[in-house]
């Protein structure tokens, strides 16, 4: 029994295949690394056996016959052709493989190479790529956003489950179908198009964006923005697109509405600020009414005698003009406020505007039963501002005074001292104005310090948590910062510095 | 004893508003004195003084109704018309609940505030001959005897003589004897006058 030689035997332990050599009568001679492998034998508990070893039970009676006829010169069932065999492991598992015999040239007696390829490891490779698709599938899947694939003329080859969910359809629905179409809303249709053009001529592999609007089955549009990647084939040319895009609809309508909030916002808060005070301002324009109603029945009870006091009635008169004056100047600060007129910047004397307000913050601070002190430094440099929204900033940092002073707690931690509210103006170092509007309440606990600009954050039961941040944005559009800082001895202090104006004004 | 003259008391701390009343008051020849705070007025007020106050509900320091408060903890009987603005219903329904006499809105018409005041200024005449009334029977109250007492007690629960000498393991004429002393020191013309002062210094239900 003559194997191959040396050479040989290295050659055959390099192939990849299964190799197995066999004598005329079916013994095995050559038994190569790659089928030491596959069957699990070492080649020296092979050599000398019948290869039979190697087969099914099916194969191993035939098998015999097969080379039998061969060599009788009858016909070669297998040679030079190859086909699907079963085979068996030395555990006794079976499993399938493609043959292919040839006869070795120059033997004789004859010598057979068998080469075993193993076709359940290819089949274990497109398992494994079939696993790596519905991979890849779950991928897409699973994203939380839409992807769509199209060929270079714009027709949908993949989509993922978001998109067929966000356009309302299956994937009968979309694929092969022309993206733009079919799935773009009408009046985007011409962004779409100009888009994917621009992407299939773009040269990097940089992504593109844009925004368009896709019309769902039912007929809703949902508003998408997209990055898109062209799509290359071995040559580099651009065969298709890859978009990946994300629905932010609702993203864009909250945006929307925020921004339709903030515009209302500060008609809103004019208007709560005049609800808040309008107690407090029928209260204080019924004072100057009620004063003209009972001097002028005083004056008219005083005629009715024989002699007038003169002097008396007068007196009356005066005050009737005065209380009149009183009222009207009432009503003329309640129209400026109530005013909804464009930004009015003015050259003007900080003090005047303060002392202008004060009338209305007077009576806001009847209501909480407190006082309202005025601190004005004199001689300060004028200020360029919108003076109603200045002192619309400054009755709503009064009323939060009062209410800050106003809970049961403080009262009692006051011992019913009088609440006291502070307007301050001074000039800062830098010769610009500082207007401070400070109380003895409680102050800002430290948390509530670090929020208390924000929109929406209120202390107040009943507050909006608006007041302070609409006052804030209108001292920033004057290009100042509306802060706080801790009150001496107690309570808090909101301050704001406005830039002195150069030129003398007038 | 002869009322002091009545005065109407104006508390109010808006010059021209207290000023005003002062005039409209003067104009009906109603005397008055004004304060600009509940505190000047209550430093110097004597409850025996008869008349009335006009408060405004709303004012710093001391409001209107603390200082009704204050006048009732005094056992200060002046009846009070509160004056309020616009929005302040809910405080005078407050102060109504607590006593006050009346109240008016501001601006009101004279008329409506002189005859407040005309009434207001009757109820405290009222209010005073009715405390003294009272505190006349409360007088001869206190001069009966422990035994005067008890047969007082007993006739003005209805008891005819004879019952009340039972109750009290006595002689109908001991019974009898106490009972003229009774009618005698309580100053009653009848049993039915006796029945009425002890109802008038009853303690209210």
């Amino acid at each position: 029994m003559a194997g191959p030689t040396t050479d040989v035997l290295a050659l055959l332990d390099a192939t990849f295949d299964a190799v197995v050599i066999m004598d005329d009568r079916g013994r095995i001679t050559a038994f190569n690394r790659s089928a030491e492998e596959m069957f699990g034998y070492r080649a020296a508990d092979t050599l000398g056996r019948n290869v039979s070893m190697l087969m099914t039970s099916a194969d191993r009676a035939a098998h015999d016959d097969y080379v039998r006829r061969y060599l009788a010169g009858g016909e070669a069932r297998i040679l030079g052709r190859g086909r699907d065999v079963r085979v068996r492991h030395r555990d006794g598992s079976e499993f399938e493989v493609f043959l292919s015999v040839g006869r070795v040239p120059n033997t004789d007696p004859a010598q057979f190479v068998g080469f075993l390829h193993d076709t359940s490891l290819r089949r274990k490779a497109l398992a494994t790529l079939e696993r790596e698709r519905q991979v890849n599938r779950l991928y897409l899947d699973l994203a939380q956003v839409m992807l769509v694939a199209t060929n270079r003329a714009g027709v949908v080859q993949l989509v993922n489950q978001r998109a067929l969910r966000v356009l309302r359809v299956n994937d009968a629905q979309i694929i092969d179908r022309n993206w733009v179409d079919s799935c773009v809303a009408p009046d985007d249709r011409g962004i779409a198009r100009n888009a994917f053009r621009a992407l299939l001529m773009s040269g990097g592999d940089e992504p593109q964006s844009c925004e368009y609007h896709v019309r769902a089955s039912d007929g809703e549009d949902r508003f998408i923005t997209w990055r898109g990647v062209a799509l290359r084939d071995s040559n580099n040319v651009a065969n298709g697109v890859m978009l990946s895009g994300e629905d932010i609809t609702d993203q864009r309508r909250a945006e929307n509405e925020a921004h339709r909030a903030l515009e209302r916002m500060n008609n809103v808060s004019r208007l709560a600020t005049m609800g808040e005070m309008a107690a407090g301002i029928s209260h204080e324009l019924n004072q100057p009414l009620a004063a003209i109603a009972n001097y002028a029945q005083a004056c008219a009870r005083l005629l009715r005698v024989p002699a007038p006091d003169m002097p008396e009635i007068s007196g009356a008169l005066e005050q009737i003009s005065g209380q009149a004056l009183r009222a009207g100047e009432i009503i003329r600060r309640i129209r400026s406020l109530a005013r909804n007129e464009d930004v009015r910047r003015e050259t003007q004397d900080i003090n005047e505007l303060i002392r202008e307000v004060h009338t209305l913050l007077a009576s806001d601070a009847r209501v909480h039963d407190g006082r309202l002190e005025l601190d004005l430094a004199p001689a300060l440099p004028h200020v360029t501002v919108d003076g109603v929204q200045i002192q619309q900033v400054l009755m709503n940092l009064v009323h939060n005074a009062f209410e800050a002073q106003g809970g049961e707690a403080v009262r009692a931690e006051t011992n019913g001292a009088t609440f006291e509210v502070r307007i301050a103006t001074r000039p800062t170092d830098a010769g610009d104005v500082e207007v401070s509007v400070s109380d003895l309440g409680p102050g800002l606990a430290g948390e509530v310090e670090q929020r208390i600009f924000e929109p929406f954050f209120t202390t107040k039961p009943a507050g909006t948590g608006l007041g302070l941040a609409i006052s804030r944005s209108i001292i920033k559009a004057h290009d100042a910062r509306l802060g706080y800082r801790a009150n001496q001895p107690r309570g808090a202090c909101f301050y704001f510095v406005l830039p002195a104006q150069m030129e003398s004004p007038r | 004893m002869k009322d002091l003259p009545q005065t109407v008391f104006v508390v109010d701390d808006d010059d021209a508003v207290r000023d005003s009343l002062r005039l409209l008051l003067k104009s009906a020849a109603i005397p008055c004195e004004v304060f600009a705070s509940a505190q000047e007025f209550l430093s110097g007020y004597d409850p025996a003084q008869p008349g009335c106050l006009v408060l405004d509900v709303r004012m710093p320091g001391v409001s209107g109704l603390e200082m009704q408060h204050e006048l009732n903890l005094r056992g200060a009987t002046l009846p009070v018309i509160f004056i309020t603005g616009h929005g302040d219903i809910p405080m005078a329904v407050e102060a109504m609940q607590h006593g006050a006499f009346d109240f008016l809105q501001k601006p009101f018409r004279d008329q409506e505030l002189l005859d407040r005041v005309q009434r207001a200024l009757i109820r405290d005449t009222e209010n005073r001959a009715r405390l003294r009334h009272t505190d006349r029977i409360r007088e001869r109250l206190a001069t009966l005897s422990p035994r005067e007492r008890e047969v007082l007690d007993l006739v003005t629960q209805g008891k005819a003589n004879k019952m009340v000498a039972g109750d009290l393991g006595v002689s109908q004429r001991t019974v009898e004897i106490h009972r003229a002393h009774v009618m005698q020191k309580m100053e009653a013309g009848s049993l039915a006058e006796l029945v009425r002062m002890m109802m008038a210094v009853a303690p209210r239900q």
